[in-house]
């Protein structure tokens, strides 16, 4: 008899009294292990150390593990000099790792060991302001020690000190700041994309992108209905959703990292944008323009915190000083062509273009450009048209969450 | 006996998969939030309220699984068949490089499809620029290039377990059936095939679960129309937060699974399964 | 097999072809000479990133966990695999049936879910995630994997050969080791180059299993925000070779130690049509 008919034979026999009590046996047995588990609990996932200042170590302890964003640090041929510099100036071992694609993505994974207690295995990680606030929220993130960190104290341009995510920056200091625009093809689109709903213009129906990144997709969205996000109600939001939805059809897709990919190959013609991307890009294709819509664009940046039992808090802090002295902030900008917090950097990329080492620069031969770029540094003028994301609480961020997930799955 | 085999690998997935699994089973009764904890509140309801919220995706995704496995079938049985009995001393080592473009990681695999299929790239382009296509026509974003994906992805998994089948096959049973068919395609479809089902089941298995919870393809390929499952589990996941749901939404997937395998051994078991 | 017609290798050599594409494209793109920090279009062939692939230590050592949790993943969950299968296809015993229809449970999992309520575990047992736990991970979900491709092979096994190698003398473990093993070693061959291949391709649940371990795919996901870089590329062309390699390597040992006939052929298929 064959293999799926004895399959089929175990299913179809009829039940004698003893296999009753079997399988009534093992169904008990599979509540119990259900009952069990219920009997485990599940305690609120708030953890109250972030609220503590948590004493350092007197020494530190030579080792440190970094998770950051990918090409979000200077590289050389074989690493980053910055990190190998650290490394060589503090004699601690420091591993550097690009593993954050996504800020929820890595939330997802350190939230297990956070919620119960236990350290994640990083003892530095970068992320976005509205990240930085969650964590905040549910204290998964340790009090920095101002007293180690005096070159943030004295080098951190002004706009940068005590933000909306985190009051007197007691839980988190920035690493580097961006904006949430329009990348476009000028040639391609044969004219100059001015508001968000140029985006949706019939003539380029199928070849534009917007982001899957909640917060600037809804807050463009809103700007260009004369709503600030961080004045934006339940039922502006859901008037968003709908005007996103109507227009649809002609978005290509919701992207995340690898909008550039469309961007380079000419699928998409108009996108989303970050503005260091299309920097970037335009070294390749000088016909791509980063413009901040009328209405506004979201104005954010990525911060270094300390989660919560991280088991090498002084080394963090050592290399969340020296990060912030103004020569190593400008080699790590001349790689990354973000905005710095450091505020001297941009005056030293001017030097640096002009100096005698020029053609050594890692932004070589783009350095004269990456210091005026007013979008890696943005001027008065340009800091004015852009808007932060709006301090969510839980309940609104369910809502928020909600109502995009119908806008980005058909 | 049996159950001293069971007992190593039965132990590790007992501990490993069917343990998490059951505490998965217990988040998805759970309500509550990151901030204020979950309790489990036996909140059945999670389940009607995410079935009736998915049902096209859940539809798409078991069609796409469907589409998936039928045609990767179709490509792979030649191609298993061929290597089977064609393929001499050279068998082990095509059937490894069958298999040895997923050694490097479907990133990159689905990053140079992309390459492939771009609007303007080196297929579309051309054919574009011959005028064979309207400049308007584009391959990625569509329904077509996830299943192309999900096939190209799959093909190992099925063409696998067919050559297994296959190759222990006793060849002079099928010279005799060349010798009692008058036609080589009858010979095929009377002997041949039904041999070789163990081979077409095992590989349709492993081609159809795992391709139904598949979110990578349509994630990278596709666009919001061709949204799977895998990708609202995903979404409920890692940005709602919502793990009951995102519980619930997997164990739906894990039972729709379940039952269409239940139908599809219960299909094939009717024929007589030799082998 | 007489009638060697041209229709199916012709097939073959498509097929493969198709298969190859995407590599094909991923080893034209570790020459291209990019100017910016894309890797998208093709800007000029070169060299350079060849030379010193093995600079950067993060991949060097991403790959190098990879290999390591693949080749013992590998052969832990084929012999847990391969055991299972036995005993669904050997013996019949209670609990057969739900048994065949459970072992699908793994692959019908969602990775996500799979990777966090097992993270979960870890968590709760206060395991410290790293290659280990990784290694956990992989191991249990190849060994389904594992137990459906050795069961294609067992499928209506027959005992009688078992027994008549017993009845002649040998021991069980004896018959079973030159009587079985070699019938069913296509089976575990194919499963454990399935499973290798499986190990080395996660990202999901390695993702949320690996602490701050890095693998090759986690390393290759995170770098390849603008493009795949070259530099995987080339890795990934290499990876690619030395399997082509070995693969042809094998070819020309076999016609070496097999002058006579293979096992198989000295050993009396099993009837497929065999009361089973």
């Amino acid at each position: 008899m064959s293999e799926i008919d004895r399959l089929f034979d175990g299913l179809d026999r009829p039940v004698s009294r003893r296999e009753l009590l079997r399988r009534a046996g093992r169904g008990s047995m599979f509540l119990g292990a259900m009952a069990l588990l219920a009997a485990c609990g599940v305690e609120a996932q708030r953890r109250q150390e972030g609220d503590r200042l948590e004493p350092l170590p007197a020494e530190p302890a030579g080792e440190l593990i970094m998770a950051n964003w990918p090409l979000y640090i200077d590289k050389g041929p074989t690493g980053s000099p910055t990190v190998k510099g650290f490394e060589s100036e503090f004699g601690i071992d420091m591993k550097h790792d690009e593993v954050i694609n996504d800020n929820e993505e890595f939330f997802g994974t350190i939230r297990e060991p956070l919620s119960q207690g236990q350290p994640t295995g990083w003892d530095i990680v970068v992320l976005t302001d509205w990240m930085i606030a969650k964590m905040n929220r549910l204290g998964y993130l340790e009090r920095l020690h101002h007293e180690e960190l005096p070159s943030f104290e004295a080098n951190v341009a002004d706009k940068f000190r005590d933000p909306w995510f985190d009051p007197g920056n007691e839980h988190s200091i920035p690493w580097a700041a961006g904006i949430t625009g329009i990348g476009y093809d000028v040639e391609a689109v044969g004219r100059d994309i001015v508001r968000f709903e140029d985006l949706f213009d019939d003539d380029l129906a199928g070849r534009v992108g917007l982001f899957a990144e909640m917060r600037d997709t809804f807050g463009l969205a809103l700007a260009s209905m004369g709503i600030q996000s961080p004045d934006a109600t339940v039922d502006d939001v859901e008037a968003a959703q709908q005007m996103l939805i109507s227009n649809r059809d002609k978005v290509r897709g919701f992207y995340g990292n690898d909008y550039t990919d469309g961007m380079a190959r000419g699928d998409l013609v108009a996108s989303m944008a970050w503005s260091g991307d299309i920097f970037a890009l335009s070294l390749d294709n000088p016909n791509l323009r980063f413009v901040i819509p009328e209405a506004g664009g979201m104005r954010w940046s990525d911060n270094m915190a300390i989660p919560v039992g991280a088991e090498h808090p002084l080394d963090a802090h050592l290399f969340m000083n020296h990060v912030y002295d103004p020569r190593i902030a400008t080699n790590i900008t001349e790689w990354v062509w973000y905005e710095s917090p450091v505020a001297a950097v941009q005056e030293m990329i001017r030097a640096d273009a002009a100096g005698p080492d020029a053609d050594d620069l890692s932004c070589s031969p783009f350095c004269a450009e990456l210091a005026e770029d007013r979008f890696v540094f943005p001027t008065e003028e340009t800091n004015v048209q852009t808007i932060p994301y709006k301090q969510l609480d839980e309940e609104e961020e369910q809502v928020w969450n909600d109502l995009f997930q119908t806008v980005v799955q058909g | 006996m049996a159950y001293l085999l069971l007992l190593p690998g039965g132990v590790w997935l007992l501990l490993f998969y069917v343990i998490p699994t059951i505490s998965m089973l217990s988040v998805s009764l759970q309500e509550g939030s990151l901030e204020q904890g979950y309790r489990l509140t036996w909140n059945v309801g999670v389940y009607g309220e995410v079935l009736l919220r998915n049902d096209t995706q859940i539809i798409r995704s078991v069609l796409y699984g469907f589409v998936t496995t039928v045609v990767t079938l179709l490509i792979a049985y030649p191609l298993a068949y061929t290597i089977a009995f064609h393929g001499g001393r050279f068998k082990n080592a095509l059937l490894f490089l069958v298999i040895l473009p997923f050694f490097v990681s479907f990133i990159i695999r689905t990053i140079q499809w992309k390459f492939v299929l771009a609007d303007q790239g080196v297929i579309l382009g051309t054919l574009k620029d011959l005028g064979i296509l309207g400049q308007g026509f584009h391959v990625l974003g569509e329904n077509v290039a996830v299943l192309g994906g999900l096939i190209y992805n799959f093909l190992p998994f099925m063409a696998l377990p067919l050559y297994v089948a296959l190759e222990k096959m006793d060849k002079s049973l099928l010279d005799a059936a060349d010798d009692l068919y008058s036609n080589r395609a009858v010979a095929f479809l009377r002997v041949t095939f039904p041999l070789s089902l163990p081979g077409v089941f095992a590989g349709s298995l492993l081609t159809f679960i795992p391709s139904v919870g598949d979110f990578i393809n349509s994630e990278y390929l596709g666009s919001p129309s061709t949204t799977m499952i895998g990708n609202v589990i995903q979404q409920e996941f890692l940005q709602n937060n919502d793990y009951p749901e995102a519980a619930a939404l997997s164990f739906l997937l894990m039972a729709a699974i379940l039952i269409g395998v239940a139908l599809y051994a219960r299909v094939l078991g009717t024929e007589e399964l030799t082998g | 097999m007489k009638r060697r017609g041209w229709v199916l290798p012709l097939y073959t050599g498509v097929a493969l072809l198709y298969l190859f594409l995407p590599i094909a494209i991923m080893m034209l793109f570790g020459f291209n000479d990019i100017r910016g920090r894309f890797n998208f279009t093709w800007q000029g062939f070169t060299l350079r990133h060849w030379q010193g692939i093995f600079d950067t230590p993060e991949l060097t050592l991403a790959l190098k966990n990879s290999l390591l949790v693949a080749a013992v993943s590998t052969v832990v969950a084929t012999a847990l695999g391969t055991m299972i299968a036995l005993a669904l296809t050997r013996h019949r015993f209670r609990g057969r049936g739900s048994t065949n229809l459970f072992i699908f449970l793994p692959l019908a999992t969602p990775e996500i879910v799979l990777g966090a309520s097992l993270l979960s575990l870890f968590v709760t047992a206060n395991v410290t995630r790293g290659i280990l736990t990784i290694l956990i991970a992989h191991i249990m979900f190849n060994i389904s994997y594992v137990v459906v491709t050795v069961k294609a092979r067992t499928q209506g096994f027959n005992r009688e050969w078992e027994e008549a190698a017993k009845d002649l003398g040998a021991t069980p473990w004896t018959a079973f080791r030159t009587v079985t093993l070699p019938l069913i070693f296509p089976g575990i061959l194919a499963a454990s180059v399935l499973a290798f291949a499986l190990s080395v391709d996660d990202y999901v649940i390695t993702l949320f299993n690996a602490g701050a371990t890095s693998t090759f795919p986690l390393w290759v996901a995170g770098a390849s925000r603008f493009g795949v870089p070259p530099a995987v590329n080339v890795m990934g062309t290499l990876i690619f070779v030395v399997g082509a390699v070995l693969a042809l390597t094998s070819v020309a040992l076999q016609r070496r130690s097999y002058r006579g006939a293979r096992p198989e052929e000295l050993m009396p298929r099993p009837s497929p049509v065999s009361a089973a």
